[in-house]
């Protein structure tokens, strides 16, 4: 029965829902997309795992999903730094194409890591210029672990843009390891490219 | 492993490196951005911190290991997972005295909770129960505490043995060895012994346990001193977000609105 109560209830309502203010309305948005890809694209790597069986197989689906998912090019940016501007455009496109290798290497490289591996969702919150979401990654013999990932929506479509291990970023990590090679090298992008170049090429042979 | 015979030899050695050792040169005020990049580096000391880590690098390489990797060999991983968590166990006089002086009551109760379920259910430690029980271990050491009374961490430094630090966490190293109890009980040679064995097992323990993420740095790392430097300070500053943000409860988890634990 609608009283004169609940219809006076309900324009309130609808008031206050008018007047919210609009960041808590994209605050709304930008939680809400994160958690599922995350979850979607776990779900989606434990399968490739489970289905593919040579190492072979694995190694090209894992490439798919992360081609895909992953906002590599963003990565290869930031992880330049300061030297990005510096480099030249045939150096930015050359840097950017050994280090999707590099990165591409040194996730096949753990192939092994990946094997029954599950893992649940945890909170999620703007941070920096993505969104973090919280997971707790469960190994088979290995105590459970914390990783966060960090979501960027800025493409339309929600891409990975960092991952942190218990509190260690791998694009932090990766940049300080570049900027200081480039410190000793004095400032030369060629010679960091090389040096992936040659680092790239070891990691397929062994 | 005994020390080495003609100590002046190592004494001329690292003599003839002194002229090595040094500080980083800073940049001028001119280039704005690679001077920010040098303060937020924050190591001054580079080129020295540089020379330990090549010391300890080759030190590990020739002992650390080698030993280590023997020991993952040697003993079976549940062997290993009991020799660590008695060893955890062991430490729990100076994890309780950090968490007091960080007023964390809570992190304290899980401490002691522990201490008692793992000591006895757990014989002596090797077991841990309590984790089953819902009281999980967290790391502390007097540096965090150091952190959360204000006190920032330094300079980067890379020490002799002991590896990657700052003045706030060398300090804490030092503390906490003051703080436990096991460092001043007890006379005699076996006593001795039991102590060096422990910070042996200890050292052992501890490399085994890193012995794969260690070699994945340095085979992917153009610059391993720099990656190192890197995760160290990530990984401390992550360790006292965690001990900063674990308030203590007084009132029941559930009764928190919009509690999640």
């Amino acid at each position: 029965m609608l009283t004169r109560r609940t219809l006076l209830l309900l324009s309130g309502a609808a008031l206050a829902m008018a007047s919210l203010p609009d960041c808590l309305a994209f605050a709304q948005t930008a939680n809400s997309a994160a958690p599922a890809f995350v979850q979607r694209t776990g779900d989606e790597l434990i399968r490739a795992m489970d289905q593919a069986h040579t190492p072979q197989t694995k190694r090209q689906a894992l490439l798919q999903i992360v081609e895909r998912t992953v906002d590599v090019n963003g990565i290869a940016r930031f992880c330049l730094g300061r030297y990005w501007r510096m480099a030249t455009p045939q150096q930015q496109q050359d840097y950017t194409a050994v280090f999707h290798q590099t990165l591409i290497n040194s996730i096949t490289a753990r192939i092994g890591d990946y094997q029954g591996v599950h893992f649940t969702i945890g909170r999620s919150a703007p941070m920096g210029d993505g969104t973090a979401v919280q997971t707790t990654v469960f190994r088979p013999n290995n105590p459970p672990v914390d990783v966060q990932w960090l979501v960027s929506e800025d493409g339309g479509s929600p891409k990975i843009i960092d991952v942190q291990a218990e509190g260690t970023s791998m694009r932090l990590t990766e940049r300080s390891d570049y900027t200081s090679f480039l410190q000793q090298h004095g400032g030369n992008v060629q010679a960091l490219i090389e040096a992936l170049r040659r680092q790239a090429a070891q990691q397929q042979a062994g | 492993m005994h020390a080495p015979s003609r100590p002046w030899l190592l004494l001329a050695a690292l003599l003839s490196v002194g002229p090595l050792l040094g500080c980083a040169t800073r940049p001028p005020a001119s280039d704005p951005e690679a001077l920010a990049e040098y303060n937020q580096t924050n190591d001054p000391l580079e080129p020295t911190n540089r020379f330990f880590y090549r010391v300890n690098d080759a030190l590990d390489v020739v002992v650390l290991k080698p030993v280590a990797e023997a020991y993952r060999y040697a003993v079976p991983r549940p062997v290993r997972t009991g020799i660590h968590n008695a060893l955890a166990n062991l430490s729990t006089p100076v994890l309780l005295a950090n968490d007091v002086l960080q007023a964390k009551p809570r992190r304290a109760g899980d401490t002691l909770v522990r201490f008692v379920v793992n000591s006895t259910v757990g014989v002596v430690g090797i077991f841990d129960v309590a984790s089953g029980w819902g009281y999980r271990a967290h790391d502390n050491d007097f540096g965090i505490t150091l952190a959360l009374w204000g006190v920032s961490d330094g300079p980067f430094l890379f020490l002799p043995v002991l590896g990657p630090s700052n003045p706030r966490d060398a300090t804490g190293f030092g503390v906490d060895i003051a703080l436990d109890p096991l460092t001043y009980i007890g006379q005699g040679a076996i006593v001795t012994d039991l102590k060096w064995a422990r910070y042996g097992v200890s050292a052992t323990d501890e490399r085994e346990r890193v012995l794969d993420p260690v070699d994945q740095i340095k085979k992917g790392a153009l610059d391993p001193y720099a990656t190192f430097r890197s995760l160290y300070r990530q990984h401390r500053d992550s360790e006292i977000a965690a001990a900063r943000t674990d308030e203590p409860r007084t009132v029941p988890a559930w009764y928190l609105p919009g509690a999640n634990p």
